[in-house]
């Protein structure tokens, strides 16, 4: 099998060309820096199989972030048979530069002239003939996204590799030649390989090759005290990059023939950024996107048509204009319209859950409970693992569509302008743009968002990010959110659905930006690193794109809902039914089972935040729903579920003919409030205390991962547990007793003021502690060691050592 | 001058860059150079896009205040 590995800069449509070529759906998206990882897949439409390795974007050969590290790695000690450079013809200079490093190596090359069809329509001419003569390597027209050239390129790609080809430089005629000649040769002598890559790159006093290549640095050192150019001095990197530029824009850039020769030509994307990015209303635009997106995806009134608040509404329901609810026409319509027209998002929720999975999980529970089964066996699946899946397949839609209007977002190119105009307010808070990039990839899912950190070139600034990565609610706490607030509006009649999940959103990115400023100034000082950003055009969103997202998206979490949720049910339901002699339990007896007797030792943790021991004899379910959420945020509320249909028939209350199937889990909630009597502002603590925490097993490990250092990894797992902690026993205290947000706000006030007296040096604390850790002994003789609990520690003993 | 302060739509010559190395370089594979040409397409609050080659690169303040053109 031929290797062959995609290099480029980054978004010059690598990935766009992977998927193409092996017919993968990895993540595309209009912003550089989307991918950060290697990924391979194989080629099929060759003589032979060909594996392709997708690299992350790069600028050059010197690596900046930690992802151009894994590029630059990869292509020098992997060895691909060959490399397909991707060069972006909308923008042939700069991305030519990377060429001329690649070309320097010993391996073959072949050019994918991408982005060919945006150079047509500008009714630009470029001379693929003429510039594959000055290169000295194959030159193939393509575009990825239409999938034009691609045989093409692959043929040429096949016949290149099993050439040699020596490494070419653009340096020849550079002052520099000579150097670059001479350290050559000493590499080939030393047998390494690419030996004119590494030279240059010595030349050019790159960090990794002085510490790989001492025994040569001498050689340019030398050379250095005897040179010196007029503008660049002895800055041989400098001399280096303007060599590689002066001969592009001389020998390569005449092959591209511009429509509109020499005249500055202000795109449509120009004319869009002096909107989107102004000054004053780049942020405000930005929120009122925020507010439509939110506002397409849960309001059940649309553009508030029926009013603004309850006493306003006039539209009638379907059944006061005398339609019969059971048909199945009547139905469809109830989804779109039932005394409040829905938000698009509504709908399909609506028909998703009223039409598709609640019929279809109605017939299947049905046909359970009349199979003359068990009791138990229809009671594990009925209400253990339907009731559970269920509670978490039904939040599919919401999840989907905000996912959508994210990916519309991230594919027209508007996120990268987000993470600009959002720049100089992140700068307040110690962070760069560029971080806003990975938090807002958060909203989906927390796992891909902490591996995105690696565009982030500042080491204290990527730990910081991925700290708070989980306090961007990610498409599994959405359940809890909307289950939470649905039954408190429901039970309580307080606000509005809508309103309290968008405010819990906002209180989570509100604790991010607090714990951000706390970081930055205590533990992670260091300075604002630089934004620096290339902005890529403005493009219509592709359709193909946007459905390969959700697919993946559907595909991730179905997978789990059918793997760790649906064991997690199944143990709570074993847990729930059993008692300690491992005798089955009805659901009556729910208080005596093993999950009730570990859950009520837990249970007084979360006192002070609301939903622990005051909740009194079913109170533990809160516990075991937040523990259980430890492992999958989706647990939440498929043990919710789960538990809720115990409670029903263990309190002896009456439910008032609550559904706890329905819904998505609004009833169970419901249930569950009137089993222990739970306040909202506990329920509120209880979502906040959700959302701060520890994330999921998979979002802890890829934290663990990303981190490598494990003193801050542990580190990261303590400030989860004490800013969750926190922010729901506020949020409790002040919910509960108003008059509490004094004291919170005095202590919050003393903290401010001690970080900033110790930051400004004027608090200084002297404790007796030695640089080993250990306490400083202030005693210096004793007549005896014997006894005492410092015995071989102090000086004496020392002494005593000496004597000996 | 620095970046900042140069006027928008018009082209104009870096002649110093006053970074670390390593900002240097990544600068320099975006295509900022010493003698390159930069155009300003529009500045918010000291933040700027600006045309560099054929791309658009976006830079804050601090950064736009290293790059001296003329």
């Amino acid at each position: 099998m031929k290797y062959f590995a995609l290099a480029g800069n980054p978004n010059c449509g690598k990935t766009t060309l992977f998927n193409s070529l092996t017919g993968s759906t990895a993540h595309v998206g209009n912003w550089p820096g989307v991918t950060v990882d290697k990924r391979d897949g194989v080629y099929k439409k060759c003589a032979e199989p060909i594996s392709i390795v997708d690299l992350p974007g790069i600028y050059s050969l010197s690596p900046y972030t930690p992802e151009e590290v894994i590029a630059r790695n990869y292509i020098l000690d992997e060895k691909p048979d060959c490399v397909i450079n991707i060069v972006d013809a909308t923008n042939l200079e700069r991305n030519l530069y990377l060429t001329t490093q690649i070309l320097e190596m010993d391996v073959p090359v072949v050019i994918a002239l991408n982005m060919m069809d945006v150079l047509d329509k500008a009714g630009d001419k470029l001379d693929e003939k003429e510039l594959e003569k000055r290169l000295g390597v194959p030159v193939v027209k393509i575009s990825a996204l239409k999938e034009v050239g691609l045989a093409d390129l692959m043929n040429k790609a096949y016949n290149e590799c099993k050439k040699k080809r020596e490494g070419t430089t653009v340096l020849s005629d550079s002052a520099l030649a000579h150097l670059i000649g001479d350290v050559k040769i000493a590499l080939k002598g030393n047998g390494v390989a690419n030996p004119l890559f590494h030279a240059v790159k010595l030349v050019e006093g790159d960090e990794i090759e002085v510490g790989m290549h001492k025994d040569v640095v001498g050689m340019v050192d030398e050379f250095k005290k005897t040179f010196d150019d007029e503008v660049f001095g002895g800055d041989f990197e400098a001399l280096v990059a303007d060599g590689r530029y002066k001969y592009i824009s001389k020998h390569f850039a005449p092959v591209l023939k511009k429509h509109s020769e020499g005249a500055q030509v202000i795109t449509k994307s120009d004319k869009a950024d002096k909107v989107l990015t102004h000054k004053i209303w780049g942020i405000p635009i930005f929120i009122v996107i925020m507010f439509f997106i939110f506002h397409f995806t849960f309001s059940e009134n649309l553009f508030y048509l029926n009013g603004f608040t309850e006493s306003q509404a006039w539209m009638p329901s379907l059944e006061d204009l005398g339609y019969n609810m059971d048909n199945f026409g009547v139905k469809l319509l109830a989804c779109i319209y039932d005394g409040t027209l829905y938000s698009p998002g509504v709908v399909i929720n609506n028909v998703w859950n009223n039409i598709i999975v609640g019929e279809l999980f109605g017939l299947i529970q049905g046909a359970i409970g009349g199979s003359g089964a068990a009791p138990w066996v229809v009671g594990l699946i009925n209400d253990g693992i339907i009731e559970g899946i269920g509670a978490v397949l039904s939040f599919l839609p919401p999840i989907l569509v905000l996912f959508l209007f994210f990916s519309i977002l991230e594919d027209s190119g508007y996120m990268a302008r987000i993470a600009f105009i959002l720049d100089r307010m992140f700068r307040k808070f110690g962070l760069s743009g560029r971080s806003f990039l990975p938090m807002i990839m958060g909203f989906g899912c927390s796992v891909p968002a902490m591996i995105n950190t690696r565009t982030l070139a500042d080491e204290k600034e990527r730990t910081a990010t991925i700290r708070v990565i989980p306090f961007f609610s990610c498409g599994a706490k959405l359940p809890i959110l909307t289950a939470v607030s649905g039954a408190i509006v429901a039970y309580f009649g307080i606000g509005d659905a809508g309103i309290i999940t968008f405010c819990m959103y906002l209180l989570g990115i509100v604790t991010a930006i607090v714990t951000v400023l706390l970081m930055r100034n205590t533990s992670l000082k260091g300075e604002t690193p630089p934004f620096i950003m290339e902005l890529p055009a403005y493009h219509a969103p592709q359709f193909k794109n946007l459905m390969a997202h959700l697919w993946d998206k559907t595909k991730h979490f179905v997978k789990k809902a059918f793997t760790i949720i649906l064991l997690s049910t199944v143990l709570i339901w074993v847990l729930t039914h059993f008692s300690f002699d491992w005798r089955l339990l009805a659901d009556e007896e729910i208080n005596e089972s093993i999950l009730a007797g570990i859950a009520k030792l837990v249970q007084p943790l979360f006192t002070p935040l609301g939903f622990g021991s005051q909740l009194g004899k079913y109170g533990w379910v809160f516990a075991v729903a937040a523990v259980a959420g430890l492992i999958a945020k989706e647990n939440v509320i498929a043990t919710f579920s789960t538990l809720a249909a115990c409670l029903v028939a263990a309190v002896n209350i009456d439910f008032g003919g609550l559904d706890i199937m329905a819904e998505e889990g609004v009833d169970a909630v419901q249930a569950m409030i009137i089993a222990t009597g739970i306040t909202p502002a506990a329920l509120i603590a209880f979502i906040a205390f959700n959302m701060t925490t520890i994330p999921c097993f998979a979002a802890v490990g890829t934290a663990k991962a990303e981190l490598q250092d494990k003193k801050r990894f542990n580190g990261t797992l303590i400030f989860w547990i004490l800013s969750s902690y926190i922010v729901a026993a506020m949020v409790y205290t002040i919910g509960s007793w108003w008059w509490t947000l004094f004291i919170w706000l005095v202590v919050i006030a003393a903290v401010v003021a001690y970080i900033v007296l110790k930051n400004k040096g004027k608090l200084v604390f002297k404790f007796p502690v030695k640089k080993d850790g250990k306490k400083a002994l202030t005693v210096q003789t004793c007549a005896t060691c014997e006894g005492c609990e410092h015995e071989g520690e102090c000086s004496s003993a020392k002494k005593e050592e000496e004597n000996e | 001058m620095p970046l900042v302060m140069a006027p928008e739509g018009k082209s104009v010559r870096v002649i110093k860059i006053l970074t670390d190395d390593k900002l240097k370089k990544h600068l320099e594979s975006l295509g900022i150079t010493v003698d390159s040409e930069v155009t300003v397409l529009s500045s918010s609050g000291g933040s700027v896009i600006c045309l560099v080659k054929d791309g658009r690169l976006a830079l804050d303040k601090n950064m736009a205040m290293k790059i001296l053109v003329a």
